[in-house]
């Protein structure tokens, strides 16, 4: 595989390709399916890896520098406290410990960054404080927790103890209805935007809930297909997973697209460490004639973060990599 | 012996039952069985209509893809042979409602035209070829077989990626003519020379793939691409069948497409896998038909057709010899037949969850390792399915299955035995039972040792749903739920 050394931008050039972090692996340097990131206190990203039902060891939290150096991980494949199977989001709350949702079992967990087991909360069903698979997280300015009920189609608030404070939603695709929802983020005014997945569109409430707007991104662009991921960052740009569309669009406030990230991933240096040691697959992949292009584009990206300087994090799921842009 | 005995005086229900119990013979061949209240549905539209409904799979609507692909993130590019058998037997089971015979014909050609990931290793572009086999297994055979020529993992499979026009590889070009259209004879002929396989082989050089050695690592598969390299093609003149002429690979199979042995062969797949077990293929050519009018009602079909697969089959499922009584449990089960029937049944895996592969891994463990099949002939079917090892399997696998009534479809069941009268008496429980079970027909030695066990059981004081329970899990154990 020939190095990519370009930094291209993105399509309305308003970020650049920075770096990419990744390796198709079930343990150690690497991620299996990322679905997930949050940017720890401790200045590392956090990855959470879905994996394969018959990889245990590969559902787990990577921690990693933005550089790409491997710094260690925890897993706990399983349905015990502190065991996760089927994780869906990760969360660093205002006490500095990481929130992590798991869909299997209905539960948030919590744990330090280093991945010890503090608490959990949640078990399957409908009523106040109940869930049915959580599938986002994201804290609001207030220390609240807001969880992606997405079988329930509604919006929890919890507080940082799990304890149940106010919901919203039900099914449907009129305003404040949802469709299995998926990702979750909350801008520095505390206003929620909810990745509302069948729907095809993302909706934006305030804090208490009430529907303020929606976006179907198509004011700029040419729709959404499935949106999950979402991050909201300090100028009030809204960054969009458009999952079926193998995009991240990005809008402005009012739900404007004003620009697209696709994917111009390189060989990141936990690759290249692979394929130093294995001289034989970098020869194979270079006999590859078909599909190069479209091996550096996003697969399937199901999370995004933006960071304080302007890096922009993408899970390229599906490449089991996390693609990084600068904000210019 | 499978209605209650009210129902035995009544011509009217009995008319009713023999429909349905017709209708459930038709759904356990041409799918995966159906539910009580599937043949509730399909007693109301009559059997002609029913399977014009099944031939016609690409009227319904397909499963939600975006729901697969959000919580089986890893089945994309299915990175082992264990999600991709996974995701085999969660899509006929998905289906099994709404494309029945879509799935089962896909099964069918993959029985048919076997290839495996044993060598192939690459999951994606082998459940690609199912996808094929879904896509094209119930129009035109000539079509099928075009695709399957371009199949990224048979060319792998059968080594056509190393057949050069200067040096020729004739696995493909033999296992086209011996396993997948012709067979070697028939009526104590051969169908073919070695010279016609060198031939064959000739007019596909060039048919190759790309990407076939890229690593998985450092970021995923991506799936292989079938390729035609006009270079590396022999386009010289080639005599095959008797015919001469500068044959590409199609020429080749419209010649093959036009042979009376290709009836044949086909005929006696489809009567083997929807009507009775036939004698294993390598004794074809001097073993007669067991039925020879049947045969030759396809084989004529699949003249006067066109070879249209879906005509043949419309043939096949309205005729006496499918309708017969002495066609029902007739086939062993295949492991897929049991393990996908059964889970249609009682409605499990209907939605994404976490323990399906443990589930679908029954299909190993009975035998048929689906997307890796032991050869390149395929799995053996009818008796030689069973042995000590995969019986246990079969039995402890439905009767969890059906003894369980945390599953919708066991629970549907107990409601509406109860719901008939909450005091069922033991003959009734298990013809109640046999009844919902899909019209099951038990020897009546098995059926009076239920009654029997149901009746001690409700003598003991037992409460009817769990003498019910006991019931679907005791016929789920018999010898005869594991024909079809």
């Amino acid at each position: 595989m020939t190095t990519v050394v370009d930094y291209p931008l993105s399509v309305a050039e308003l970020y650049q390709y920075h770096n990419v972090i990744g390796l198709l692996s079930a343990s150690g340097p690497g991620f299996s399916g990322p679905v997930s990131l949050a940017l720890g206190p401790d200045g590392l990203l956090h990855v959470a890896s879905r994996a394969n039902p018959n990889q245990p060891e590969g559902v787990r939290v990577t921690r990693c520098t933005f550089d790409g150096d491997y710094v260690g991980e925890f897993s706990g494949w399983g349905e015990g406290l502190g065991q996760f199977i089927w994780v869906t989001a990760i969360a660093f709350g205002p006490d500095g410990n990481l929130y992590l949702a798991d869909e299997n079992t209905h539960r948030i967990s919590v744990f330090t960054p280093e991945g010890e087991f503090l608490r959990c909360w949640g078990e399957l069903g409908d009523g106040p404080g109940h869930l049915n698979r959580p599938s986002g997280m994201a804290f609001s300015p207030d220390g609240t927790l807001l969880v992606t009920d997405s079988l329930n189609n509604r919006m929890q608030r919890f507080a940082a103890d799990g304890t149940a404070l106010t919901a919203w939603g039900e099914t449907g695709d009129g305003p404040g209805q949802f469709n299995m929802p998926w990702g979750v983020a909350v801008d520095a005014a505390g206003d929620v935007y909810v990745a509302d997945w069948r729907n095809d569109r993302v909706q934006k409430f305030d804090a208490a809930g009430g529907y303020i707007t929606e976006f179907d991104g198509k004011d700029g662009g040419s729709g959404f297909a499935r949106p999950n991921g979402l991050a909201v960052d300090g100028e009030g740009r809204i960054y969009v997973c458009d999952w079926q569309n193998d995009r991240v669009q990005v809008l402005d406030g009012d739900g404007k697209v004003i620009d697209t990230l696709i994917g111009h991933s390189g060989t990141s240096k936990w690759a290249r460490t692979f394929l130093d040691a294995n001289p034989d697959i970098e020869e194979k992949l270079n006999l590859a004639t078909q599909n190069i292009e479209l091996k550096r584009r996003f697969y399937r990206p199901a999370a995004v973060t933006v960071s304080d300087d302007g890096l922009v994090f993408v899970a390229d799921c599906y490449r089991h990599r996390v693609q990084i842009y600068q904000r210019l | 012996m499978t209605t209650v005995s009210a129902e035995t005086t009544n011509p009217t229900t009995n008319t009713q039952h023999s429909q349905r119990a017709l209708l459930a013979h038709l759904m356990r061949r041409s799918g995966f069985g159906a539910t009580p209240a599937e043949l509730d549905k399909y007693c109301g539209w009559g059997y002609d209509a029913t399977v014009e409904w099944l031939l016609h799979p690409e009227a319904q609507p397909g499963l939600d893809e975006d729901i697969i692909e959000r919580y089986y993130i890893d089945w994309k590019e299915s990175r082992n042979i264990e999600g991709a058998l996974t995701e085999t037997v969660y899509r006929m089971n998905g289906n099994a409602a709404t494309r029945p015979l879509r799935e089962k014909v896909a099964l069918f050609w993959h029985g048919v035209f076997a290839t495996g990931l044993a060598k192939v290793l690459h999951e994606k572009t082998m459940l690609n070829q199912i996808d094929m086999l879904r896509q094209y297994g119930l129009g035109s055979f000539r079509t099928l077989l075009e695709q399957l020529a371009r199949d990224p993992a048979m060319i792998f499979w059968l080594d056509n990626n190393f057949n050069h026009k200067d040096a020729i590889n004739e696995n493909w070009g033999r296992e086209l003519l011996e396993l997948f259209s012709m067979g070697v004879g028939m009526d104590g002929e051969e169908n073919y020379t070695e010279d016609d396989v060198q031939e064959a082989a000739r007019a596909f050089t060039g048919w190759t793939i790309d990407d076939d050695n890229v690593a998985s690592i450092p970021y995923g598969k991506t799936p292989w691409l079938f390729r035609y390299d006009p270079d590396d093609h022999d386009d010289g003149i080639k005599t095959f069948q008797g015919e001469t002429g500068n044959f590409n690979g199609d020429d080749i199979i419209e010649i093959v497409c036009r042979q009376p042995a290709t009836a044949r062969f086909v005929s006696r797949h489809m009567y083997n896998f929807f009507v009775a077990d036939d004698v294993q293929v390598p004794a074809w050519q001097n073993t007669p038909p067991a039925d020879p009018e049947a045969i030759a009602l396809l084989e004529a079909e699949y003249f006067r057709s066109g070879y249209d697969v879906r005509a043949m089959l419309r043939v096949l499922f309205t005729s006496e010899f499918f309708k017969a009584e002495s066609a029902r449990f007739a086939r062993v089960k295949s492991p897929a037949e049991v393990v996908v029937g059964t889970l249609h049944l009682v409605g499990d895996l209907k939605f994404p969850r976490v323990g399906v592969m443990d589930t679908a891994l029954e299909c190993r463990y009975m035998n048929q390792d689906l997307l890796n099949p032991p050869s390149v002939e395929g799995w053996h079917t009818g008796k030689e399915w069973i042995d000590s090892g995969s019986m246990v399997e079969r039995i402890n696998f439905v009767a969890d299955e059906l003894g369980n009534p945390a599953h919708p479809g066991v629970r549907s069941i107990v409601d509406a035995l109860l719901a008939q009268d909450s005091r069922l008496d033991a003959s009734a429980t298990v013809d109640g039972c046999l009844e919902l079970l899909g019209c099951v027909v038990l020897r009546e030695d098995n059926h009076a040792a239920l009654v029997s066990q149901a009746a001690e059981l409700l003598e003991n004081g037992a409460d009817t749903e769990s003498v019910i329970l006991n019931a679907l899990r005791m016929i789920g154990s018999t010898r005869e739920y594991q024909f079809a």
